[in-house]
């Protein structure tokens, strides 16, 4: 076994001293002179056409200087028209409640918010649908004008698929699908000993991120340069899309991804467009920053989702056949993650015959963006749901189940792409052994309640893209890592240990920054689960690129060939001789300084990522029902996952815990909530409820280390499988104590006391 | 169907306001006087201020009560109950020896309220004049039939704490009027009370039920007295009369506690909102009333 010295040691991440001290800078913290603040009127109505809009009164309102509606903007391809950046204002249909009609520009926020209030908007109502069924039949409304082509270039940094979804000929809410099937469904439920069928619903909800979208863009009429600071997880998405939209050569536009209050895939491209079309037309700054508010009614959250579910077993616990029908509602523009949804709910497990049928429908809420492993945790509510209650059925263990038909690298997903080394296997024996687990029969109940203990899987395939990175010597002998990835979750922590490591310096030499779209090397945005994976690859590169240069001028200095060079400690040398050596901070002179021999030492690193390494993880939780309230209390909780190999296990430790913790969220409390027309009626923190730190319990992280192909050191994406299987373990654990499954999620008192009859 | 609407916005951003911040109780008052009713009175700002920057309450004046002195602390009363200044904090009403002792369930109300940082800010007076369904210390206040001391232009008065509120968010206190002090009689031997609260999430929420019960036993193990206020449930708190005289006399049971429970539950006239349906919030009041009797019956026996 390699043994290391920096990488696989916990680090503190770099940037964590300014977070928690408040010195860092926030796109929302950026003035710039003569900037114009914006607030954007929302519709009321969740669809409407609009007859008109009358400004005079707004614009005649002291610190205005310029109202914009859809009449004044710059008119895009309609072959855009399906992706929701491009409908900066609405024009003559409002599809979702919240939806900007007019954004006004103002010298200050308050004056802005002042003017809002001035507008008078006119609009007629049209008939609106708001569940997915309801838009399904065959006399719903539409939800909207027809979408052309759907555009997906957002999505496809998630995940990476090779299938494509099939676009609906005929008008309808429906407006994509993929079907997979195998074997034979109908001989597989046959032979089945037990069969469960049920269909299972989860909420709208949203990502959470601490901090609301914001923007600060700036257009030089002269150069005609645009400059955005931006709270984004891809600038360079950011730049190739305002560069497509405005075409605008990207050479001409400086995106300046900021230091990030979270997004879990919320934070793509949503404000930018806006603000770069608004200072184009002002010519001057213009800051868009969403209030709490604006960010839960009009952001981009993740969508409801129900799924109608099949499955069979025999006594002996092998599964024999799945049938299921997975539906998204989207929302009011298409992007719900249909292939994905439904590769993973046949994914997990060996079931030899399946019929998978996925679809995304439109209704008239505001539209989903990704949200970490979007689609996953709602088709894992289903089957790992479903599993437990075969095993249940079967009198079986539900962890023998799993681990019976888990399945393993060369394993076929439903996609008929092939599984790769993965440790799903290894998840579930991590949890069979946790403490929590181990002992779930023992542990008496509160007086009072009922304690039960349960357990679910989820996995997630991860995202591809090319990446580069620079590492430059400097002249004191320290190291500068150039990369163009936004960090959210301490990547760029880990890159300074993988470069530490190579070139065998202590990691406070070494310091790493997120460059701007014109300064720094191509990065694909920091979703998927893939920045460690893609760029930390490229870094690794691009040390070994330094390590390779500076051991050319070694050579060429100490007149020996590279073969015979030994490196250690800080200094390189002849086969160990003190006196035929050179010390890396003289290398770094030698480089660099007046009249220098040498050229300065450079790395480069780029390479393209072409296998993917999926993540697992296995989660248990113990919890307490009161049966009278129908209250749950988590009391304890285990996540086992397969991080391949930790580069730094803090960070590691903390994605999975944070994802456990949303995940706990998606099953007691997050809900977006509308009344009858359609309006969010909980878009403040208070009733949107995330979980306290009171609600959560401590969370046991168990990594397992199954090296992957590609990544570095065999690492393998981290970021979005903790959140996977929190509401179906959760849900296990509440049959497990009261008898009573309850197949909504989130599972709310009044959800079980319902499913109970109590009410 | 055409719907003309102006768009009304709620601005979340404060507006201009004048600021006071008076040494006295006189003071204070003369001041909302000269205001009228554009002025607001601010105490520890945990609801005024949030309905400023989010619900359009948009005043012309704000009058602090923070340099007012005489309006802070709990001191004992010559009958043996308790005075309770209106500008007290959340956190010192929890940790009174005495309201923990002899009053239990205002130190329950009180310290569940917020977070340890929102009782550190937010006081008793805000909490009743504020006048929410919910609001956490009105139940308690109400069972133990605390009475408020008001100062207003035209003097002092006082009023039973239940009879303050008049419907969600509103109160009968006339313009210029302050509350000063609550009084709590003083509370019989055997004596037990409690309050319990439905809410979503362990802490940092909203009642979606509130049930505050007081039990005096006789000497006999009988009970001698008994209250039961219910929050959230109605538009303002309300007192469960019918399963409070249902209860008087009674030897305490199991069985009594559980039909008392349905009397209360007939006593709410709860809605559905975000936090619950009536249904829900209806079923709870049953659970929870039976519950809190059990509980201030443990304690006036021990
Ligand atoms: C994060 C958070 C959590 C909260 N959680 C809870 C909770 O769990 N339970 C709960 O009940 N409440 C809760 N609240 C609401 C609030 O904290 C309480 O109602 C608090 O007691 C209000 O007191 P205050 O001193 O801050 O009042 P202020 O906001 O200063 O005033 C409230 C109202 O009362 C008036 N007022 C204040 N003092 C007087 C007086 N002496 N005479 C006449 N009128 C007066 C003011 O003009 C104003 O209209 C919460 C608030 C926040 C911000």
């Amino acid at each position: 076994m390699t043994t290391y010295t920096t990488v696989g040691k916990p680090i503190p991440r770099v940037e964590g001293t300014h977070k928690v001290t408040g010195n860092s800078t926030y796109a929302a913290d950026v003035q710039l002179p003569g900037m114009l603040h914006c607030k954007l009127l929302r519709s009321p109505y969740a669809h409407a056409k609009i007859v008109s809009i009358d400004t005079t009164k707004a614009a005649a309102h002291a610190g205005v200087e310029r109202i914009v509606t859809a009449d004044d903007l710059p008119e895009f391809e309609a072959r855009y028209m399906s992706n929701r950046a491009y409908n900066l204002l609405a024009g003559e249909e409002v599809v979702f409640h919240g939806q900007p009609v007019a954004a006004v520009l103002a010298t200050d926020a308050t004056a802005a918010e002042e003017a809002l209030e001035l507008i008078d908007a006119v609009y007629e109502e049209l008939p609106a649908v708001f569940d997915p069924l309801d838009a399904m039949r065959d006399d719903a409304p539409p939800a909207r004008a027809p979408v052309g082509e759907i555009d997906r270039s957002e999505s496809k940094g998630h995940v990476t698929v090779e299938v494509e979804e099939e676009q609906s000929d005929k008008p309808s809410n429906v407006v994509s699908q993929t079907k997979f099937s195998r074997g034979d469904v109908e001989a597989g439920f046959a032979e089945s000993d037990v069969v469960v069928e049920r269909t299972w619903r989860s909420a709208m909800m949203h990502q959470g991120y601490i901090e609301p979208h914001a923007t600060v863009a700036s257009y030089d009429p002269i150069s005609e340069e645009l400059t955005i600071w931006t709270a984004t997880q891809g600038q360079f998405f950011v730049r190739d899309q305002i560069s497509r939209m405005l075409r605008i050569p990207e050479t001409k536009i400086r995106v300046i991804g900021t230091e990030l209050g979270g997004g879990f895939g919320g934070k793509i491209f949503l404000t930018q467009s806006l603000a770069a079309v608004l200072t184009r037309i002002t010519s001057r700054p213009v800051k868009l920053v969403f209030s709490r508010s604006d960010d839960l009614v009009g952001a981009n959250p993740a969508g409801q989702c129900v799924v109608d579910l099949k499955t069979g077993m025999k006594n002996d616990g092998t599964v024999t056949a799945l049938q299921t029908k997975v539906i998204y509602n989207s929302g009011a523009y298409p992007g719900a993650p249909v292939v994905i949804g439904a590769i993973l709910i046949g994914g997990y497990y060996k079931f030899p015959n399946l019929e998978i049928e996925a679809c995304e429908v439109l209704t008239n809420k505001v539209s989903v963006g990704a949200i970490r492993a979007p689609g996953a945790h709602n088709v894992t509510l289903a089957i790992e749901s479903q599993m437990d209650m075969m095993a249940r059925e079967l009198e079986r263990d539900p962890l023998d189940v799993r681990m019976q038909n888990a399945v393993e690298a060369g394993d076929e997903m439903p996609s008929k792409a092939v599984y790769s080394s993965i440790g799903l296997k290894e998840c579930l024996k991590a949890v069979q052994d946790s403490e929590i687990w181990r002992d779930r029969n023992e542990r008496p109940a509160t007086p009072g309640k009922r304690r039960g203990v349960g357990i679910a899987v989820g996995g997630w395939l991860g995202g591809l893209q090319p990446a580069g990175a620079h590492v430059e010597l400097n002249g004191d002998g320290t190291l500068n890592v150039i990369v163009g990835s936004n960090d959210i979750t301490g990547t760029n922590t880990s890159f300074a240990q993988i470069v530490a490591e190579e070139l065998a310096v202590p990691l406070d030499m070494v310091n790493v920054v997120t460059g701007d779209t014109k300064t720094a090397p191509f990065a694909g945005m920091s979703a998927g689960s893939k920045t460690l994976f893609t760029v930390g690859r490229a870094v690794k590169a691009a040390a070994e690129d330094v390590r390779s240069q500076l051991l050319g001028v070694a050579a060429e200095r100490l007149q020996a060939k590279v073969e015979e060079l030994e490196w250690k400690d800080g200094v390189i040398s002849v086969g160990g001789d003190a006196e035929k050596s050179i010390k890396f901070r003289q290398l770094a002179g030698i480089t660099t300084g007046f009249g220098a021999q040498y050229p300065p030492v450079i790395g480069r690193g780029a390479i393209s990522a072409r296998q993917q390494a999926p993540g697992f993880t296995a989660q248990v939780a113990e919890v307490e029902v009161d049966e009278e309230t129908g209250e749950v209390t988590l009391l304890r909780w285990g996540i086992a996952q397969d991080a391949g190999f930790a580069i730094n296990p803090l960070s590691v430790a903390g994605q999975m815990q944070g994802g456990a913790t949303q995940g706990m969220g998606i099953a007691l409390w997050e809900e977006m909530l509308h009344d009858e027309g359609g309006r969010l009626i909980n878009d403040g923190l208070l009733d949107y409820r995330m979980p306290t730190a009171l609600d959560v319990p401590n969370i046991e992280t168990y990594i397992v280390e199954v090296p992957s192909e590609d990544g570095p050191y065999g690492a393998r994406g981290v970021g979005e499988p903790s959140i996977i299987p929190g509401a179906a373990a959760v849900g296990n654990a509440i049959e497990d104590a009261i008898g009573v499954r309850v197949a909504e999620a989130p599972f709310t008192p009044e959800r079980i006391l319902r499913a109970m009859g109590k009410i | 169907m055409r719907v003309r609407i102006r768009v009304r916005y709620n601005a979340p951003h404060m507006r201009r306001f004048d600021y006071f911040a008076p040494t006295s109780v006189e003071e204070a008052v003369s001041l909302l006087q000269e205001r009228g009713d554009g002025a607001r009175l601010l105490a520890g700002g945990t609801d005024l201020l949030v309905q400023m920057k989010e619900a359009g309450v948009h005043p012309s004046a704000v009058v602090s009560l923070h340099a007012v002195d005489e309006l802070r602390g709990i001191s004992d009363e010559s009958d043996g109950g308790l005075r309770i200044g209106a500008r007290t904090l959340m956190n010192d009403v929890a940790a009174h020896e005495t309201v923990r002792g002899a009053y239990t369930a205002l130190a329950e109300g009180a310290g569940v309220l917020g977070s340890t940082q929102t009782r550190n800010m937010a006081t008793i007076g805000g909490n009743i004049a504020n006048a929410a369904p919910s609001a956490d210390t009105a139940p308690p206040l109400a069972v133990f039939d605390a009475e408020a001391e008001i100062a207003g232009p035209g003097g002092t008065r006082t009023l039973p704490v239940i009879e303050l509120f008049s419907g969600p968010g509103s109160t009968t206190l006339e313009t210029a009027e302050v509350i000063t002090a609550f009084r709590l009689p003083a509370v019989p031997d055997h004596t037990g009370s409690a309050y319990q609260r439905h809410t979503p999430r362990k802490t940092m929420d909203i009642a979606t039920v509130g049930v505050s019960v007081k039990l005096t036993l006789a000497d006999d193990g009988s009970i001698g007295d008994a209250a039961i206020c219910l929050g959230a449930v109605a538009p303002t708190v309300i007192r469960a009369g019918e399963a409070e005289r249902a209860l008087a006399g009674e030897t305490p049971s199991d069985e009594l506690f559980a039909s008392a429970g349905e009397l209360a539950q007939a006593a709410a006239s709860p809605i559905s909102d975000v936090r619950g349906s009536a249904e829900f919030r209806r079923y709870l009041i049953g659970v929870m009333t039976r519950r809190c009797l059990g509980i201030a019956l443990e304690r006036a026996q021990a």
